[in-house]
């Protein structure tokens, strides 16, 4: 099953698990992993402009990779100097798994925005609070409601003649006018959507929460993969045996059996992502073609 | 039992001087239908509040109104949240949630139900209304006549005894409006619900009811079957007006029983009048006295020629043949976004200077692009538009809205800035003195506060303060009473006697057939045709008006009641003539 179609909590843990660690730890193979995992789960469940998204990134990897060792000389191993200030290997290092850090994080975030849409954010918050959820309910509807009537607004006042968008001044005056009318729109139309609530017995009591996502077995077992994963990869980081040192001299850690562990647990929450589209996308190629 | 007891209920706002509700008494018995009918400050939003306790105003009441046997206020809360379901004009804003299924649950979750049983509630709703297919959207996706109808969905979702209903279809188009009565009558007719009902359109609401109040001046005045009720209305002319086309004609004729639809309308027609000669031929059948008023009074300065228009041609401008014109548009070609389908299709249309033009059409037929198109809020991809003969870019910065085209907007409350009246027609440089309508008793008011009709007036009040030449109107009669329409109608026909040029585009095909000096009916970005309202609504079969399609075959070119009415009296004294001999 993919991440799209379980559970709100269960996706909620995989990614953010996956793009914490990678926020925590600048080792070079689990931020190599990571940015892996990522970009496959981007491409994989990618759709139409995701080209210009990939792009964008490659090119901000590039950027903030060399600009590192522009700014900051430290380091034993000198590359090359360039008017009298030295390039460092080291600094360079630091540049690229810090690009790939922010890269990683980037991705992880966007596919997190994309997959908790509003009514999973809030199916996810209502845990916490019934009440907290309607209030993220009611704002998810308002924002763009709010955005539409401004849009509305302002092209009345511009038939009114009442803009002038000529000037800087003029535009300020305008936006502030547009600003004048959603208010008191806003303010009048509060009242009714209070009525409406009222009508409908809210403060009648306690409320229950309604939702329409539930917790299967799949789920489950998802969530429980993530979590072993999760945990096989945060024992070795907290003990220490991930931590890379850049400077003076850079090097990996040891190899020992906890660093292992660590790389594997990381690769295979990375991944985990990836993998639940892939199977999915498998199961159905093989579901048609037994059709 | 009765689900509904009103008994000798009274109602004074604070500090106001007289009672909005004076000894109102009635009852419903379950099941009922009823619909509750009165002028705009009748009292029919404070009565239909007062039922729903948690929406009741502040104020001096005295009387009982007792639901299911109990009195309404000793009710525990949630018990009366859910006896009462209630539905209100505004379909936006009625909706809380963002969601279609969280907005169906938004209710039962108030009323603190398991989970199992919301579930199956929600579900049973939403299979039942044909929600299902809509259940995962956001709300905002939803049409206007959708998100009414999620409304009354969410209402029945609370499984109430009994339904109150203010002004639901006041804000729909007429296709909306039909599927939400439609959706009404199963509802009633399937659960048994009990409905209490007010509005303004009453030509669907009537057909469905068992029982009819009439409100005025805060009391009631008539109880009883719509048939039996509306001939005693006949002293009233701005009640009876917001009646059925079909009833009007029935009163205004002298019928003891009411013929309240198309149909009736037209079996009552054959009974007193002549029968239909020849189907639906209608050249075979105005075997109708020729000395019949071919048109009242009210059409005939309406059908003149545009008065002398010379004076407001643009400076600077000669050529014979687009003199006339205020506003051309020619093969305009527009959509919203580059993906997106286009919503003007080559649109050709031609408005002369100094007449109403009225654009009919259904949803999405781009009536609305046109107008923005037209007043140069949005830019079209293909062909021209022309303003008194000048391209729109031949205006410079703000000079195309100063003194020279206006457009009032579909939702007026986008154009209200300050708190009170006085201040906004300051805001617009104008005062009420300088309006060709009344706006002087309502100074010192907030715009918010007004009813839908005044705010009409106000808008246009800003709109007219730049002294267009061509004003534009977005549904100009959405939400109106028949009282306000009239009144709305009257106001553009002396702006067009003055010079002005008017194009407003509607659905209310009533209003067109009034006003209108010629009509266009668009489809998918097209115009398809056109005429003056006679020719154009006697051509058009479904979209016409009720009188129309009640005297088809029967008399030529009818298009308002009024001539439906003349017509018909023409023809009943002719049979008395006879009778007589």
């Amino acid at each position: 099953m993919s991440l799209a179609s379980c559970n709100p909590a269960v996706a909620a843990v995989c990614l953010l698990s996956a793009a914490g660690i990678a926020m925590f730890c600048m080792n070079p193979v689990i931020l190599a992993l990571s940015l892996c995992g990522a970009v496959c789960f981007s491409l994989l469940c990618g759709r139409a402009g995701e080209g210009r998204w990939h792009l964008f990134v490659a090119l901000l990897f590039v950027a903030t990779a060399l600009v590192n060792p522009l700014v900051s000389h430290r380091g034993a191993t000198v590359l090359l100097v360039v008017n009298h200030t030295p390039l460092t290997l080291e600094s360079l290092l630091w540049g690229i798994s810090a690009a790939a850090a922010v890269a990683a994080a980037l991705c992880w975030f966007r596919a997190f925005s994309r997959l908790m849409t509003g009514d999973r954010l809030l199916w996810l918050f209502g845990r916490f609070s019934p009440r907290l959820s309607l209030v993220l309910s009611m704002a998810f509807r308002f924002v763009p409601l709010f955005g539409r009537q401004a849009k509305k607004i302002r092209q009345t006042q511009r038939a009114l003649g009442a803009l002038r968008e000529d000037s800087a001044a003029g535009s300020f005056r305008g936006s502030a006018r547009v600003f004048s009318v959603l208010l008191t729109w806003a303010l009048e139309n509060g009242i009714v959507t209070a009525d409406s609530m009222a009508a409908r017995g809210y403060g009648s009591g306690r409320r229950t929460q309604f939702s329409v996502f539930r917790f299967r077995r799949a789920d489950g077992v998802l969530l429980a993969l993530a979590l072993l994963f999760f945990a096989g990869a945060c024992i070795p980081l907290a003990c220490g045996a991930l931590d890379t040192v850049y400077y003076p001299r850079a090097a990996l850690p040891r190899l020992t059996p906890a660093a292992l562990t660590g790389y594997v647990s990381y690769g295979l929450l990375a991944l985990l992502p990836a993998a639940a589209e892939g199977w999915e996308a498998i199961r159905w190629k093989c579901l048609r073609s037994s059709i | 039992m009765e689900v509904l007891t009103v008994e000798h209920l009274s109602f004074t706002y604070p500090q106001a001087s007289s009672p909005a509700l004076e000894d109102v008494g009635f009852g419903l018995a379950p099941g009922e239908f009823v619909t509750l009918c009165g002028a705009t400050g009748s009292g029919k939003s404070t009565l239909l509040r007062l039922l729903k306790r948690e929406l009741s105003p502040r104020g001096e009441q005295s009387g009982r109104i007792l639901l299911c046997g109990e009195p309404a206020d000793s009710l525990p809360p949630r018990q009366a949240a859910r006896t009462v379901g209630f539905v209100m004009q505004q379909p936006e804003q009625q909706l809380v949630t963002d969601r279609v299924w969280h907005e169906l649950a938004f209710g039962l979750e108030n009323l603190g139900l398991p989970r199992e049983l919301i579930a199956r509630r929600v579900a049973e709703t939403a299979g039942y209304f044909g929600i299902a297919d809509w259940y995962d959207r956001e709300v905002d996706t939803l049409s206007g006549g959708q998100k009414q109808l999620l409304c009354l969905a969410a209402a029945v979702a609370m499984q109430p005894a009994l339904l109150l209903l203010d002004e639901p279809t006041a804000r729909l188009d007429p296709i909306a409006a039909s599927a939400f009565f439609d959706t009404l009558r199963r509802l009633n007719r399937d659960l048994s619900v009990t409905v209490l009902l007010s509005e303004h359109r009453l030509e669907q609401a009537l057909p469905l009811s068992d029982r009819m109040l009439v409100l005025e001046g805060g009391r009631l005045r008539e109880d009883g079957a719509p048939r039996r009720v509306i001939p005693r209305l006949a002293g009233s002319p701005a009640l009876l007006r917001a009646m059925p086309a079909a009833a009007r004609m029935g009163a205004a004729l002298g019928a003891a029983e009411c013929p309240l639809t198309v149909r009736e309308g037209r079996k009552w027609l054959g009974r007193h009048c002549i029968p239909p000669a020849g189907g639906t031929d209608s050249s075979a059948a105005p075997a109708v006295n020729p000395d019949a008023p071919a048109a009242p009074a009210a059409r005939s300065s309406a059908s003149a020629p545009a008065a002398a228009p010379g004076a407001c041609a643009p400076a600077g401008f000669s050529g014979a043949r687009r003199e006339s014109a205020a506003l051309e548009l020619r093969e305009v070609w527009f959509r919203y976004e580059k993906q997106a389908p286009d919503v003007l299709r080559g649109l050709s249309l031609t408005v002369r200077q100094g007449e109403i033009f009225c654009v009919l059409g259904g949803n999405g037929s781009g009536k609305t692009t046109a107008l923005g198109v037209a007043a140069g809020l949005l830019r079209p991809y293909g062909g021209g538009v022309r303003v008194f003969g000048r391209r729109l870019r031949a205006y410079p910065g703000q000079s195309l809205y100063r003194g020279c085209l206006a457009l009032l907007p579909q939702d007026v409350q986008t154009v209200f800035l300050r708190n009170t009246v006085r201040e906004e027609l300051a805001d617009a440089g104008t005062d009420a003195s300088a309006l060709p309508f009344d706006l002087g008793r309502l100074l010192d008011r907030h715009p918010y506060d007004l009813s839908g009709g005044e705010q009409q007036l106000l808008a246009l009040a800003r709109v007219l303060a730049s002294s267009p030449r061509l004003l534009l109107l977005d549904e100009p009669t959405k939400g109106l009473d028949a009282g306000a329409r009239e009144n709305l109608i009257g106001i553009l026909r002396d702006l067009r006697n003055a010079g002005m040029t008017v194009v407003a585009v509607t659905h209310d095909v009533d209003f067109a057939a009034l006003c209108a000096d010629r009509c266009a009916l668009f489809f998918r970005g097209q115009t398809v045709s056109e005429g003056t309202p006679e020719a154009f609504f006697s051509e058009n079969r479904f979209y016409t008006t009720a009188a129309s399609r009640i005297t088809r075959g029967y008399f030529d070119r009818v298009v308002t009641v009024e001539q439906a009415i003349a017509r018909c009296a023409a023809c009943l004294r002719r049979e008395a003539a006879d009778a007589d001999d």
